[in-house]
């Protein structure tokens, strides 16, 4: 294979595990028996998701390289899906 | 559609554009009308979670302190590998390289199979201390949603095994289609990348 594009995907593969893992860290916090709701752990899980799907669906799905509306079209599916689910945490929790 | 056999320019490999500089849709464009829709009826699904989850809130993070992080965590990094050398399959088969294709695509069947081994593993724990789909409102969404996205997982196999089906025979070589089956298999990933955040790691 194409050695750029070998390392590229294999760049884009370890980064992708690495966030993984971070998230690992990020759900751990505090007492697992004894979870508590917490804003900002779930602000950044949904980010820090939105943003590997991203990566998956430019770089794996190369979509970087697809039609203009093809692009904006899986953005638009990206950000309707962040403000979506963001918005209902917050309008459901302190509302 | 293209054919592997008429050798597609290299350039399209090399920079991911065809030679006249043409911005090219992965696959057909079919299967991005069926990702989109997937897409959108996975983000009403999740909604509705979040939403139901944050007017029960001490219910559901009880529950959810029952699943187990690192099972989580596992499952995300085997599908990511999955994701992957499916994407490696469709960068050498459009190469020309056929064997390192298919080796590619049997490697992603085996993670893909991997995750249905522990998925099934860690229902049949679940079940066994106690949480089934009826015990409370978090157990319903947890199966109901691991569920549906095994369900897309199986299908995704179908789509694996065309493309191992494409890419054995010279005759029918398809690049189009290896493309669509890659790109209904990354679905299966970023789905489960947004299920894993939502039921895991949430509060």
């Amino acid at each position: 294979m194409n050695r750029r594009f070998e390392k590229r995907l294999l760049f884009v593969w370890l980064a992708l595990s690495a966030i993984t893992l971070a998230q690992l860290a990020l759900g751990s916090l505090g007492e697992r028996g004894s979870l508590t709701p917490n804003a900002w752990v779930t602000s950044s899980a949904i980010v820090i998701a939105l943003i590997k799907v991203r990566v998956i669906i430019r770089e794996f799905m190369e979509v970087r390289h697809a039609p203009v509306l093809l692009c904006r079209l899986t953005d638009l599916w990206v950000v309707l899906t962040g403000v979506s689910l963001l918005g209902f945490y917050f309008v459901g929790r302190f509302a | 559609m293209t054919t592997l056999a008429s050798a597609e320019p290299y350039e399209r490999a090399a920079t991911g554009r065809k030679a006249d500089g043409v911005r090219f849709v992965p696959g057909q464009p079919d299967m991005w009308v069926l990702v989109l829709f997937e897409s959108l009826v996975f983000t009403t699904y999740f909604t509705v979670y979040v939403f139901r989850r944050t007017q029960s809130p001490d219910l559901f993070l009880q529950s959810q302190a029952h699943l187990n992080l690192r099972v989580g965590v596992f499952n995300t990094l085997v599908l990511l590998v999955s994701s992957w050398s499916v994407a490696r399959c469709v960068q050498t088969a459009r190469e020309g390289s056929f064997r390192t294709a298919l080796n590619n695509a049997y490697l992603t069947m085996l993670f893909g199979f991997l995750f249905l081994v522990s998925k099934v593993l860690e229902w049949v724990t679940e079940i066994e201390q106690g949480f089934s789909f009826t015990t409370d409102e978090f157990f319903s969404f947890y199966y109901f949603l691991t569920a549906i996205h095994f369900l897309h997982l199986l299908i995704g196999f179908v789509f694996l095994g065309v493309a191992v089906y494409q890419i054995k025979s010279p005759a029918r070589r398809s690049q189009e289609l290896v493309e669509t089956c890659a790109t209904y298999w990354h679905t299966i990933d970023f789905l489960w990348v947004l299920i894993f955040a939502l039921l895991y790691v949430m509060r």
